[in-house]
């Protein structure tokens, strides 16, 4: 238990430290707007949000509630231009699913942890393919979706690190 | 001592039980999992009810997005930069030979620019009316495969308007369809929801130029006895009156079962700054779908469209 540092041990740092898991969350989100100019990276973004969501919800779904996913969803889709709603359903569907099939990957190695990550980034991808379809009630193509989810499955480890990192440092473990 | 976890083991985790501790817990997921569907169902019922929300939202986050997104411009500045370097003696060799025809285009051009002001002088011919244009940069993009849609760090103040043509150095890219004060959205004509009046330039045959998120979007209504041919000019047709006609969008790329589909002049994923330009058409986009009892805005946009 030993990793704790000064900031968490401080009652106003501790406080704000516990805004980590919703303040990264919101980031990733905020990633997933940068026009960054690689040739098809609009179709490839990565869901990064989802990233955070997933890693969260598995170690410190206490500090990840519902209403923050909430407005960080609503925010982001009335940011990139989308059907309001959409993402904060995706977000709060993966949570729940998460939280259920938590005990799974709580104490396992990382490969279980990416492994579910893995299966829910297709779930969600392919839920949002189909919610697409069904608002625009015609059948898109779902290629780039495939893509899109095994990039975002090939770039979790990073974030997962990277988040695991800030966690550990600023939070601690649990 | 960490608390024990569900898995048993002791470590990482915060239990579960925690999050059980209140009842409103239970309540409150469900409650906005509803709340989500709902808005869903309304936003597409009646597209103008989110509208205004989506303009403030956006117009609050447009300094922030455009702050964030110059640490990426930068990077991506240094990389072209390298880049530049490292191909300077091709480059040279390419611009030499380029510059060299583009002197014989200027001849040609200069030639049968006057040769067009005298027929003007002689038809008596109305000039096309004055173009004026705002530059832009992108600060957010539309992440996704669903999407194709760019916001750019000027809006209402800068003379941004609905239904202005955006281009960029080799042609159109889409059009403005949402302006806040401080930013503005552009429709790319590669989304499912673009719809742009072209003609082949070759034949003179009018089509229809319909986004599906795909990088070339495919062309409409064309006239299956004249079929058109790969490397064939498309531009748009100015019907309709939202672009003027001759902007340049793109290329006959292939034909895909039957269906041609157009490779845009334009790098669309590679967008860094755009042209807004004000041909003086912005009236001829029609207002977002809406439940005519809800939204009494739609009504005089309807009337003022029809004289187009």
């Amino acid at each position: 238990m030993g990793t704790r540092r000064a900031l968490a041990t401080s009652p106003i740092g501790a406080r704000a430290a516990c805004l980590l898991p919703v303040a990264t969350t919101l980031v990733a989100a905020l990633l997933s707007l940068e026009p960054i100019p690689l040739p098809g990276y609009a179709v490839l973004t990565p869901a990064f949000a989802l990233m955070a969501v997933y890693h969260w919800t598995v170690y410190r779904p206490d500090l990840l509630p519902p209403i923050a996913l909430f407005g960080i969803g609503i925010g982001y889709d009335l940011l990139c231009g989308g059907p309001p709603g959409v993402t904060p359903l995706l977000l709060l569907l993966s949570r729940a699913a998460v939280l259920r099939a938590r005990r799974w990957f709580v104490n396992r190695t990382f490969a279980f942890v990416w492994a579910g990550f893995a299966v829910l980034t297709v779930a969600a991808i392919f839920a949002l393919w189909a919610l697409e379809c069904l608002l625009g009630w015609q059948l898109l193509s779902a290629n780039g979706s495939i893509f899109r989810a095994a990039l975002t499955i090939a770039l979790f480890p990073i974030a997962s690190f990277m988040l695991g990192r800030t966690q550990h440092a600023l939070i601690g473990p649990g | 001592m960490p608390p024990l976890t569900e898995a048993g083991g002791g470590g990482a985790v915060t239990p579960l039980s925690m999050l059980r501790r209140s009842a409103a817990h239970r309540v409150v997921a469900p409650l906005l999992v509803v709340v989500s569907v709902l808005m869903i169902i309304l936003g597409k019922v009646d597209q103008v009810m989110f509208e205004s929300v989506r303009i403030s939202v956006t117009d609050y986050a447009a300094p922030f997005l455009d702050m964030v997104s110059r640490p990426f411009m930068v990077i991506d500045q240094f990389a072209e930069r390298v880049e530049a370097m490292v191909d300077l003696y091709q480059d040279n060799l390419r611009l030499t030979e380029e510059n060299r025809r583009l002197l014989h285009w200027q001849q040609a051009a200069l030639a049968l620019a006057d040769e067009n002001r005298e027929l003007r002088d002689l038809l008596k011919l109305v000039p096309d009316a004055s173009r004026s244009f705002v530059s832009a940069r992108v600060i957010a993009s539309s992440g996704g495969a669903y999407l194709r849609n760019l916001m750019v760090n000027a809006g209402s103040d800068s003379g941004v308007e609905r239904g202005q043509a955006a281009v960029v150095g080799e042609g159109l890219i889409g059009r403005v369809y949402e302006v806040g004060v401080r930013a503005a959205r552009i429709l790319l004509i590669t989304d499912l929801n673009s719809r742009v009046p072209v003609i082949v330039e070759r034949s003179r045959q009018r089509a229809i130029l319909a986004g599906d998120n795909s990088q070339s979007p495919s062309l409409w209504y064309l006239d299956p006895a004249a079929p058109v041919k790969i490397g064939d000019r498309i531009v748009t047709s100015g019907e309709g009156g939202i672009f003027p006609p001759g902007l340049p969008v793109g290329v006959v790329g292939q034909v895909e079962s039957g269906i041609p589909r157009v490779q845009p002049y334009a790098p669309l994923a590679q967008v860094e700054y755009v042209r807004i330009v004000d041909y003086g058409l912005a009236d001829g986009l029609p207002m977002p779908l809406a439940v005519p009892h809800i939204s009494p805005r739609a009504a005089p946009r309807a009337a003022k469209t029809s004289r187009h």
